[in-house]
C-alpha cells in the first residue's frame, strides 16, 4: 500500500474543489473548507506496477497569498497547481504558491492544470505562453471539471511521478 | 656540492624547514588543526566518528556535571518542562477522576457492594470504584506520520466501524495544524483529547508518529500512560522505518500487533449471573417463619396494650391476666357506670373471641362515679351543674327549694366513706319568681326603643300583658322578646300604630318618600332635618312641599342648602361664570353672548395683547367644541395696553420710567433731546383718542458738561507730514489728550443712557492722484482709531472714514493750505 499526500493550490474560486468532487473518493463536506480551510479526499491510481493512493489536501483557495496556512503542505510529495484559464492573474497565483512552497519544503513535483478549457470563448491564456512553459518540462494540462478532460491524466501523470 | 643541493632542492629544504617548525610548535600545530576539524568531522564516517567521540564526550558530560550541574540542568529544561508538566497534570486528572466516582458512588448500593468487594480483595475503595464506574472500549487506534499526516497503520476492535482510516488520519493532522495554527500554539505536543459525545479521541505525539485512540466510554486516566507506552516501543523497534517513512506503509507491517494490544484494552460490566435460585429457596423458608414470628409477637403487644389500657380506667381493677396457648385471661372488679371493658377491645386489633374474661362488680367511691350516681338519682334542673373540685362534688346554681332539700338528704347519706357533697352554692329560685324579673328586663328595654311607648303592663296568674304606642319603622317587640326565656305564647301585646315625630323616624320617611338623588344628603343637626347638595328644581319643589306638610309640631326640615341644578342650568352657569371671567380682562371687550340650543355664541373685541379668551375656557368646565367665538382685533385703549405699545415703539432709554398712575400714564426721568421730542408727539396723538399721557416730568439730560467736552474734542484735528499715514511725535500729547476727553465723554454719556460714538474722519491734501489721497485719508484714520485704542478708548465706540480732499478746513490754495488739510477730524455722535 502506497500512499502519498498531495497539495491541491490556486487562487480563489480557480476550479479546485470541482475539479476533484467527480473523480475522488470523499467523506468530509465542502464546509470543512471554510471553516478548517483544509479538505481531504483520496484518489487510488492505478499505474501499471502498482496502485498509489494520492491524499489530496484540498487547500481553501486564498488571493491573499500572505494568509495562505503553508504548514498545510508539511510532508506533501507532490502538488496539484490549479489556474482558471478565464482569468489570467490566477496563473501568477498558482506560481507564487509554488514558490512559497519551495521555498518552505524544497521543490516537488507537481502538474499545472488550466481549468475551465470548456470556456474556449473566455479563455484568456495565450497558447504561446503554455508552450513557454511545456519548454520548462512542467506538466500541463487543459481540464475541464464540467467535461471532466484530462483530469484523470494528470492525477496519473502525477502519481507516476511521486512513486518513483 | 652544498651550492648544487641548495639550487636544486633549496625551496623544497626551506619548504620543509617551514613544516617541521609548523610540527614541533604546538601553538602553531593547534592553530593549523583548528582550521581543518570542522571539515574533517564532518567528512568522516558518522559510525566511527560517533564510536571515537562518545566516550569522551561522556566524560565530558560527567565533569560538566559535577563542576556545575546548573548548566546542563539550564540545556535540558526546554525540553523536560513539558514532559514533567504533561506527567503531572495526568496525575492530578487522575486523582479527580477517582476522587469524584468515589464520591459519586460512596452511598449508594453499588458503593456498598463494591465496599464488600475492597474488603475482599484488599484493594483500596477508589481502585473498586474505578474498575467499577470506567466502563469504556478502545475502538479504533490510528498510527499517523507526523510529517505528512500519512495513515502509517490502522486497527479497529470487533464491530467498530470507521470511515476510510487515510482520510481520517489526514484530517486529523489537518485539524491539528488548524488548532495549533489558529491558536498560534507553539507547544509541540498537540491536541491531547477531543470530545465527542460518549467518544473520545485520545491522542499521544511521538518524535516520527501520532497515535491517536477513539475510545467509546469514560477510560481512566491512566490509559494515557499506556497509550503512550505503545508509542514508546513503536519507536523503539521501528524508529528507522518511521524516520522514512514516505506513503509506503509495508516496512511498518510489525506495528499493527502492537496497536492490537490497545484495541483489547476495555473495562466491561461485569455480568455475573445474580443466585437468584438461592436468594427463592431462603425467601421461601424464612417468610411464612417470620410472618409467625411477627404475628405473636405483634398480638401479644397489642393485648399488653389493652390491658394497660383498662388498668388506667377509673371503676376497672385488673386483679390478674395471662396468656396461655393463644388464649388472654383476664379477671378483677368493675362499677358498673365504669366503661365496658368488652367495649374497650374494639379498635385494639384482638380477638373478642380468644379473650376470657371474669368481672365482679363493685361501688367505686372515686368522686367521678359518685358524682354519675348523684347525677342519675337526684335528676338536677338545667340551671344547676355538678362538678369535682379537689375531690369535692360540688353543686352550683339556682334551684327550687324542693329539690334543695332532695340533694340535702342525698348528701347526708353519702357522708361514710365517700367524697363531700357541696351544695351551698346552690339558689333557692322558684319559677314565678325569676319568670317576674325576666318580664321586667323585657318591659325596659323595650321603654329604651325609640319609637316605642309602654302604656301599660301587667302580671296576672303566669301571663303577660302589655299595652301601648309603636312607629311602623321602630323595633318589632315580638322580635325583642327572643333570647328573654320568656315564653311568648305567655305574653299579650296590644300595640297602636302612631307616626313618630322623633327626628331620626322622621328622617327615615322623608328618605322613603322623597328619594333623594345622590348629589343630596340628608342629615340631623341640632334636632333639625337637613338636606344639602345640588338637585334638579322638581325636587327640589317636592321637598319643599314635604317640608311644609311636616311643619306641625314635627322636626323642622331645611332644604335651603339645597342647591336647584338642571343640567342646562348647571352648563348656563359655567358659562355665565366663563363670560363674567372675559369681561374682567382688560384688552377684552365682549360685544353679546348668547345661549342657543345647547351651544354657546360670545363675539367682541379683543387686543392682540390681551389673554387669549380659548385659553381662559380651561379650567370652566365648559365644552370649548359648543363655543363659538368671533374677535375682532383692536388696539385697546387701556393704560396697560398702551403702555406695552409705547414700550415696543419708543424704545426709552434706561434713565425712563413709563408708569400709570390714576389710569394716567406717567412719563418720567431724564432723556435726551430727540426722545423727548418723540414721547412728545405720541402723548399728542394718545390724547386725541382720550387717553392722558403726561411727559411733563420728562428732563432733557444735563449735557452742558459734555457738551463743553464735546466740543472741546471736536475742535481738536490730528495733523500729518504730507504722504504720512503716522502722525509725528509732536502729535503724540494731543493724541493723549483727546484720548482721555473721548474715554470722559463716552463714560459720562453712559451715565445718562446714551451711547456716544465718535466719528473719525481722515483728510488729504489735494497733491497727487484722487485715488491716492482717498486712501491715504482713510488710512490716517484707521492710523489714529488705533493710536487711540492703545491708548485705552474702547475700538467699537470709534468708526472711521476717509473724506479724501473733498472736505478740506480751508482753502487749498491758502498759504497753510496743504498742511493744516492733512489731518484727522472727530465728531461726536450721541443715540
Amino acid at each position: 500500500m502506497l500512499q502519498k499526500k498531495i497539495c491541491m493550490l490556486g487562487g480563489f474560486s480557480v476550479g479546485k474543489t470541482s475539479l476533484v468532487r467527480r473523480f475522488v473518493q470523499s467523506i468530509f463536506s465542502e464546509t470543512y473548507l471554510t471553516t478548517v480551510g483544509v479538505k481531504i479526499d483520496k484518489k487510488s491510481v492505478a499505474l501499471p506496477d502498482k496502485t498509489v493512493d494520492l491524499i489530496l489536501w484540498d487547500l481553501a483557495g486564498e488571493d491573499d497569498i500572505g494568509s495562505f496556512r503553508v504548514s498545510h503542505v508539511r510532508g506533501a510529495t507532490g502538488l496539484v497547481l490549479v489556474v482558471d484559464g478565464t482569468r489570467a492573474a490566477t496563473l501568477a497565483a498558482a506560481l507564487t504558491l509554488r514558490e512559497r512552497v519551495e521555498a518552505e519544503f524544497g521543490a516537488m513535483p507537481f502538474v499545472l492544470l488550466f481549468n475551465k478549457s470548456d470556456l474556449a470563448d473566455r479563455w484568456v491564456i495565450p497558447d504561446s505562453e503554455i508552450d513557454e512553459l511545456r519548454q520548462l518540462g512542467w506538466q500541463i494540462y487543459l481540464t475541464s471539471a464540467l467535461s471532466g478532460e484530462h483530469v484523470d491524466d494528470a492525477f496519473r501523470q502525477l502519481a507516476s511521478m511521486v512513486a518513483k | 656540492m652544498e651550492t648544487l643541493r641548495q639550487l636544486l632542492v633549496g625551496r623544497e629544504i626551506s619548504e620543509l624547514s617551514r613544516v617541521t617548525h609548523l610540527l614541533d610548535e604546538p601553538e602553531q600545530l593547534a592553530v593549523a588543526v583548528g582550521g581543518v576539524l570542522p571539515g574533517a568531522a564532518a567528512r568522516a564516517s558518522h559510525a566511527q566518528l560517533g564510536e571515537a567521540l562518545a566516550p569522551a564526550v561522556e566524560r565530558a558530560v560527567q565533569r560538566s556535571i559535577q563542576k556545575s550541574p546548573r548548566t546542563l540542568t539550564d540545556i535540558l529544561y526546554p525540553v523536560f518542562l513539558p514532559a514533567i508538566r504533561k506527567s503531572i497534570g495526568e496525575k492530578i486528572d487522575q486523582t479527580f477522576q477517582s476522587l469524584n466516582e468515589t464520591l459519586r458512588h460512596i452511598f449508594t448500593w453499588h458503593g456498598l457492594k463494591w465496599r464488600f468487594e475492597s474488603w475482599r480483595t484488599g484493594a483500596s475503595f477508589s481502585e473498586v470504584v474505578l474498575k467499577h464506574s470506567l466502563i469504556y472500549r478502545v475502538e479504533h487506534v490510528f498510527l499517523i506520520n507526523r510529517n505528512s499526516g500519512l495513515l502509517i497503520a490502522h486497527v479497529t476492535a470487533d464491530n467498530a466501524t470507521s470511515e476510510d482510516p487515510k482520510l481520517i488520519s489526514s484530517m486529523l493532522s489537518a485539524i491539528q495544524d488548524f488548532v495549533k495554527d489558529s491558536f498560534n500554539e507553539k507547544e509541540q505536543s498537540g491536541l491531547d483529547t477531543i470530545r465527542f459525545g460518549d467518544l473520545r479521541l485520545w491522542s499521544e505525539v511521538g518524535p516520527f508518529a501520532t497515535l491517536v485512540a477513539v475510545i467509546r466510554g469514560n477510560p481512566p486516566e491512566e490509559l494515557h500512560e499506556i497509550i503512550r507506552d505503545v508509542l514508546l516501543r513503536i519507536h523503539d523497534e521501528c524508529s528507522q522505518a518511521l524516520e522514512q517513512f514516505d506513503g509506503d506503509s509495508s516496512q511498518l507491517a510489525g506495528v499493527e500487533t502492537q496497536l492490537q494490544t490497545c484495541v483489547e484494552l476495555k473495562q466491561e460490566e461485569s455480568n455475573q449471573g445474580f443466585p437468584w435460585l438461592v436468594l427463592a429457596a431462603v425467601l421461601l423458608v424464612s417468610i411464612p417463619a417470620g410472618g409467625w414470628f411477627f404475628l405473636s409477637w405483634q398480638s401479644g403487644q397489642r393485648w399488653q396494650a389493652y390491658v394497660s389500657r383498662l388498668e388506667t380506667q377509673p371503676g376497672i381493677i385488673v386483679a390478674e391476666q395471662k396468656i396461655r396457648g393463644g388464649q388472654f385471661y383476664i379477671a378483677g372488679l368493675r362499677d358498673p357506670l365504669a366503661v365496658d371493658p368488652q367495649s374497650l377491645l374494639s379498635g385494639m386489633q384482638v380477638d373478642p373471641a380468644r379473650v376470657h374474661s371474669q368481672w365482679q362488680f363493685y361501688q367505686s367511691l372515686e368522686p367521678e362515679f359518685v358524682l354519675k350516681r348523684l347525677t342519675a338519682s337526684l335528676v338536677p334542673p338545667d340551671t344547676v351543674r355538678l362538678s369535682i373540685v379537689n375531690d369535692r362534688i360540688v353543686a352550683e346554681g339556682e334551684a327550687t327549694a324542693t329539690w334543695i332539700n332532695r340533694a340535702w338528704a342525698a348528701a347526708q347519706q353519702l357522708s361514710a366513706g365517700g367524697p363531700v357533697f357541696d351544695i351551698s352554692r346552690v339558689r333557692d329560685v322558684s319559677p314565678e319568681e325569676r319568670e317576674a324579673e325576666r318580664w321586667q328586663a323585657y318591659v325596659s328595654r323595650l321603654e329604651t326603643q325609640p319609637g316605642i311607648i309602654v302604656a301599660e303592663q301587667k302580671v296576672r296568674g303566669g301571663q303577660f300583658y302589655i299595652a301601648g304606642l309603636r312607629d311602623p319603622l321602630a323595633a318589632d317587640p315580638q322580635s325583642l322578646l327572643s333570647g328573654t326565656q320568656l315564653d311568648p305564647a305567655r305574653v299579650h301585646s296590644q300595640w297602636q300604630f302612631y307616626q313618630s315625630l322623633e327626628p331620626k323616624f322622621v328622617l327615615k320617611r322623608l328618605t322613603a318618600s322623597l328619594y333623594p338623588p345622590d348629589t343630596v344628603r340628608l342629615s340631623i343637626v341640632n334636632d333639625r332635618i337637613v338636606a344639602e347638595g345640588e338637585a334638579p328644581d322638581t325636587w327640589i319643589d317636592r321637598a319643599r312641599a314635604a317640608a311644609r306638610q311636616l311643619s306641625a309640631g314635627g322636626p323642622e326640615f331645611d332644604i335651603s342648602k339645597v342647591r336647584d341644578v338642571s343640567p342646562e342650568a348647571r352648563a348656563a352657569e359655567h358659562w355665565q361664570y366663563y363670560v363674567s371671567r372675559l369681561e374682567a380682562q382688560s384688552g377684552i371687550i365682549v360685544a353679546q353672548q348668547t345661549a342657543r340650543g345647547g351651544h354657546f355664541y360670545i363675539s367682541g373685541l379683543r387686543d392682540p395683547l390681551a389673554a387669549d379668551p380659548q385659553a381662559l375656557l380651561s379650567g370652566t368646565e365648559v365644552d370649548p367644541a359648543r363655543v363659538h367665538s368671533q374677535w375682532q382685533f383692536y388696539q385697546s385703549l387701556d393704560p396697560k395696553f398702551v403702555v406695552k405699545r409705547l414700550t415696543a415703539s419708543l424704545t426709552p432709554p434706561k434713565s425712563v420710567q413709563l408708569s400709570i398712575i390714576q389710569g394716567r400714564i406717567v412719563v418720567a426721568g431724564e432723556a435726551p433731546a430727540a426722545w423727548i421730542n418723540r414721547a412728545q408727539a405720541a402723548a399728542q396723538e394718545l390724547s386725541q383718542d382720550g387717553v392722558a399721557m403726561d411727559v411733563s416730568q420728562l428732563r432733557e439730560l444735563d449735557l452742558a458738561e459734555l457738551n463743553q467736552l464735546r466740543q472741546a474734542i471736536q475742535t481738536t484735528d490730528i495733523f500729518f507730514s504730507s504722504g504720512k499715514v503716522v502722525p509725528g511725535p509732536e502729535q503724540m500729547p494731543v493724541l493723549d489728550r483727546l484720548a482721555d476727553q473721548i474715554k470722559e465723554f463716552a463714560q459720562s454719556a453712559r451715565k445718562s443712557g446714551v451711547t456716544a460714538r465718535f466719528m473719525l474722519t481722515g483728510h488729504s491734501d489735494a497733491t497727487g492722484r484722487e485715488t491716492a489721497n482717498a486712501s491715504i485719508s482713510a488710512a490716517r484714520a484707521e492710523t489714529v482709531r488705533a493710536l487711540l485704542n492703545k491708548r485705552g478708548v474702547a475700538p467699537e465706540l470709534l468708526l472711521v472714514r476717509g473724506a479724501g480732499t473733498f472736505e478740506p478746513v480751508v482753502p487749498e490754495n491758502s498759504r497753510t493750505g496743504s498742511s493744516t488739510n492733512r489731518r484727522v477730524s472727530v465728531t461726536v455722535n450721541l443715540d
